[in-house]
């Protein structure tokens, strides 16, 4: 369709395919009510089949333009996309953030534009050869740091940890050793672990046997120590001088079914629709959960909710595995390439589909915090939708480009 | 090692450990859990839809209506048809006075069940809703319901008032039936008849979805209708109680109580200053709130039985009477003279009457009021049977009128004063003055108001009520909820007809304080009373009487705070009452009897 060559990843286009018909058909049931007779379509489904034929398009052009201006144009987009941030902040807000551009009925998100180009242009920087190791993470953190200050004010609080996690997963694929990873990560297993001794004590301990194995100075071991065991003294005197309604807000985000009727409202009604499926579901567009509108947002956020419904226990698994061998193939992808910043890029790429997959997914099943991250390819969305296609997209193009380049 | 713990491995086994977990979540929720969830999902969407009771309205004892029943506009507010909020906003602001924050955390907190009416505002007046509806068809959210709310057509004090349930009440009433919409009586009779007044609200269940929107399934069974309350017949005659308060001076605090001798029913019921309770049904603003509740003179303290004060000479009956229940005087026993004062140890108990009143008998002693002849003779008595010879005539004792809240008031022994004053204080000096309705002694008007009813009735106390009857229904007569309305005052039918004559001779003979309470054409008894409270205040005044044809009639007790002396401030208004009850009611009576 797109191309002859024997290095375009088919499985994994048709697995694109296959994820963005479910998620049209999705929609379809989600935009619909049915009570007793009568049916109620919303037009969010045909929308949403429109944006598919626009990003299969996109991707055709995508596959064709030389890849020489697509590495052109990773800086200038990646500046155009901070600029897009600033900018949304001086916008009315929107159900209660800055978060969406409004072109009459699109809505378009710049933090979803900022997601892909943020990668690009640390997988950018960061591959030049003989940078060293401290290097790679100053920089990355430089080039992330900046969408995600203004993103956090925007407030988006579920976005800026994908950037993080995708930033991770490129030190990762940049070579950089675990053990700093580690050590990044370690201050915020710190701070959860502080509020139990026994926890911290066998972190702690843990921390300091990997960094003795992975034979780090003893200067470097001493200065994570002490700053372990500091952020986790304090943590339990910063919460205690917290007001209560600001650690309710933090409980309650922790565990939604707290406050049942205000931010567990959607958490609980999810589970009872997932739930409520059990094996075989509802059957397709007879979910009473969602005919009745219990959950809202069902076309967007909680369109799990709605195949789990209706489909039941082998319905959703099967979406799962769609899902599971989309991202396997990616994590392929990433050991196939041989570009240095081909390979970094594919990580990232990988790291924040699955990351939002699973957030999302674990959301509507209430086993992770709320936040406001949209199911990759099957909830509604244009911008978002274009967004993970592309990346998706990107990772086929290196893919097709293997053998031209070294 | 190394190509085992490949990036791209690693990333594997992360996504492989991810989706277990999903996949495991998942077989829990949906097929261990999956029953469970599946009869929480058939429950979400049957709501009960409440169908509220009637409440009870209360008639006065000829069924003319106290407290009625009326169509009240309540504006409510759908969230879900809400336009803009900001221009809701300011129209609410501008008509209602309501906050504009306020609207937005009420639209807040029913986001989620946006097709729920919520109340905005109750009672609304004829110009605002003129004005409203002019503008509802902007505003689509807003509609008015007609539902009823009270009107009290009497101010007064024992009607009580209805409000919206607090979080309190609602604890303790959710069991029998109440929403947090409901209404409950606040005090008064709406709060001690309560169960009666209430009813029970009905229900109808119906299939909604997520906002409370009905989907009119099935319509029309499962309705269970409502109950309405019972409503209530006072013994309380209302053209009695309209006039009692009426001739009430205006600018002076106190309380007017009238019983019917025979019954123990209260005829009129008065407190001054009152306040109109129909200010409670709207939503009241702060400034009316804070002027009711900071002023001095306490127009929401109902002083027939919430306002204990010293009774002073009016208290005189009963010294007399327990006298010559313990032989310490007769009939005639003259006893030492007032010399217009009497010296007890080392302190000089005044007379009122300076001159003296010279040598009296019990009868003369209590026409003049002479504290002389009371002082000597609480002498000769215990303190601590003089307590309970108190509280056997129910004074000091509440009641036990169908009212809540009613005060005890106070009447000390001996062990009061070891507890307050010390081991080694006498207690003779405040047995002086308790002898004359004086010192620590507080009753409350009601009290006062029942014991002479009593002394009327031959010595037969019945308790004081305003309920004669509920109907609806069916029907419950006062006596039915109550046992032990009578009892025996403990005083022998001799004592009694000295205390008769006595009190007679106070409004009837020459030299008598209490002259100014006489009727044509009737017999009046009764005592006079100025009780000292605070030092330079002039006297509270009080008059308490019976008023006698063939046989007692009714008891009228009026109590004015530091208006003076009872003879000259309190009596002509017991005077009048019982003149109006003379032409206007008891005449109505034999002539219908007459017309039978």
């Amino acid at each position: 369709m797109f191309t002859k060559s024997k290095n375009f990843d088919w499985t994994l286009f048709v697995l694109l395919l296959i994820l963005l018909m479910m998620g049209v058909f999705a929609i379809y049931s989600a935009s619909t009510t049915k009570i007793g007779d009568t049916y109620n379509v919303k037009n969010f489904w045909w929308k949403q089949a429109i944006f598919v034929i626009f990003v299969l398009l996109t991707l055709y052009f995508l596959f064709r333009i030389p890849f020489a201006v697509i590495d052109l144009l990773i800086v200038p987009a990646y500046i155009f996309s901070l600029l897009t941030l600033v900018v949304v902040l001086f916008l009315p807000t929107i159900n209660g953030s800055h978060r969406w551009f409004q072109f009459g009925f699109l809505h378009f998100q710049p933090s979803e534009m900022a997601k892909l180009c943020t990668i690009l242009m640390v997988a950018k920087i960061i591959s030049k050869p003989y940078m060293g190791e401290l290097s790679i993470m100053l920089r990355g953190f430089l080039v992330t740091l900046l969408p995600v200050a203004l993103i956090i004010i925007e407030p988006d609080f579920g976005t800026t940890v994908v950037f993080c996690i995708s930033l991770l997963a490129m030190f990762a694929a940049a070579d950089i050793p675990f053990i700093y990873i580690l050590l990044i990560v370690s201050p915020i297993l710190s701070i959860i672990t502080s509020f139990y001794l026994l926890y911290f004590i066998i972190f702690i301990l843990l921390l300091i046997y990997l960094l003795i194995k992975y034979r780090l100075s003893w200067v470097g071991i001493s200065i994570a120590v002490v700053i372990n065991v500091f952020i986790s003294l304090i943590t339990p005197f910063i919460w205690q001088g917290l007001k209560t309604y600001q650690q309710n807000r933090i409980l309650t985000f922790l565990d939604p079914t707290l406050d049942p009727l205000g931010a567990g409202y959607q958490i609980i009604q999810a589970k009872i629709a997932i739930g409520s499926g059990s094996i075989l579901g509802k059957g397709f567009l007879l979910g009473t959960q969602k005919n009745m509108n219990f959950l809202p947002e069902h076309h967007t956020d909680f369109i799990f909710s709605v195949i789990g419904e209706e489909f039941g226990f082998v319905g959703s698994s099967i979406l799962l595995l769609v899902f599971f061998m989309f991202l396997w193939r990616l994590s392929l992808a990433v050991g196939k390439l041989n570009v240095r910043e081909r390979k970094i890029a594919t990580a990232g790429i990988m790291a924040y589909l699955s990351f939002q997959i699973f957030i999302n997914i674990g959301m509507n099943i209430g086993v992770v915090p709320t936040t406001g991250i949209p199911l990759p390819f099957i909830s509604y969305g244009g911008s978002n939708l274009l967004i993970n296609s592309l990346a998706v997209g990107m990772v086929m193009k290196y893919l097709l480009e293997r053998g031209f380049m070294k | 090692m190394k190509t085992n713990l490949d990036p791209p491995n690693v990333f594997k086994i992360i996504l492989a450990v991810l989706f277990l977990f999903l996949i495991s979540s998942l077989f829990e929720l949906q097929i261990i859990k999956g029953n469970y969830y599946h009869q929480i999902a058939e429950r979400n969407f049957v709501r009960l839809n409440r169908i509220p009771a009637t409440r009870g309205e209360i008639y006065d004892r000829n069924y003319k209506p106290v407290v009625i029943n009326i169509p009240s506009l309540n504006l409510y507010l759908t969230p879900a048809k809400i336009k803009n909020v900001k221009s809701l906003m300011q129209f609410l602001q501008f008509n209602y006075g309501i906050d504009p924050a306020e609207v937005d955390s009420l639209v807040y907190n029913n986001r989620f069940r946006s097709y729920q009416d919520i109340l905005i505002a109750e009672n609304t007046d004829y110009d605002t809703m003129m004005r409203v509806s002019e503008d509802l068809n902007y505003y689509p959210s807003l509609n008015f319901k007609v539902e009823t709310t009270r009107q009290y057509l009497i101010p007064n004090h024992f009607t009580g008032y209805v409000g919206r349930i607090n979080a309190d009440e609602y604890s303790r009433v959710k069991e029998e039936g109440y929403s947090i919409n409901s209404s409950i009586g606040k005090t008064g009779l709406e709060k001690y008849y309560e169960v009666l007044l209430h009813g029970k609200d009905g229900n109808e269940i119906i299939q909604v979805d997520a906002t409370g929107k009905s989907l009119n399934l099935f319509k029309n069974n499962l309705v269970q209708q409502p109950e309405n309350g019972l409503s209530l017949v006072l013994t309380m005659d209302s053209d009695l109680q309209k006039y009692a308060s009426s001739v009430f001076p205006g600018g002076v605090n106190g309380a007017i109580a009238v019983i019917d001798v025979k019954t123990g029913g209260i005829l009129a019921y008065s407190s001054k200053p009152d306040f109109d309770q129909n200010m409670m049904m709207t939503k009241i603003n702060k400034d009316d709130w804070n002027r009711i509740s900071n002023d001095p003179n306490k127009p929401m303290l109902d002083r027939v039985i919430h306002g204990v004060y010293p009774p002073g000479s009016v208290f005189k009956a009963l010294t007399a009477s327990i006298g010559l229940e313990r032989g310490v005087i007769t009939q005639y026993s003259l006893d030492r003279p007032c010399t217009g004062g009497l010296m007890i140890g080392n302190r000089f108990f005044r007379c009122w009457s300076r001159a003296g009143h010279g040598s009296l008998s019990v009868e003369d002693a209590l026409r003049v009021s002479c504290d002389v002849f009371f002082y000597d003779l609480s002498l000769k008595l215990n303190l601590d049977d003089f307590q309970k010879f108190v509280f056997a005539n129910h004074l000091a004792q509440r009641t036990g009128i169908d009212l809540p809240n009613e005060r005890q008031g106070l009447f000390p022994n001996t062990a009061w004063y070891k507890k307050h004053y010390g081991k080694y204080t006498g207690i003779i000096g405040p047995k002086v003055n308790l002898s004359i309705g004086q010192g620590e002694i507080q009753v409350s008007p009601l009290q006062i108001c029942a014991y002479y009813a009593a002394l009327a009735n031959n010595g037969k106390w019945i308790r004081p009520h305003l309920l004669d009857r509920a109907i609806g229904n069916k029907t419950i007569l006062y006596r039915d909820l109550n046992q032990k309305l009578v009892t025996q005052l403990p005083v022998s039918a001799n004592t009694l007809r000295i205390i008769h004559e006595g009190l007679y001779k106070v409004v009837n003979a020459p030299g008598g304080t209490g002259g100014a309470a006489r009727v044509e054409g009737a017999d009046v008894y009764g005592k006079t009373g100025s009780a000292e409270n605070h030092v330079g205040s002039p006297t509270h005044a009080w008059f308490v009487g019976y008023y006698v044809t063939d046989t007692p009639q009714i008891a009228v007790c009026v109590f004015m705070e530091n208006a003076g002396h009872g003879g000259s401030s309190a009596a002509p208004i017991a005077g009048q009452i019982m003149r109006y009850y003379h032409d206007h009611i008891e005449n109505n009576k034999t002539k219908m009897v007459a017309e039978k």
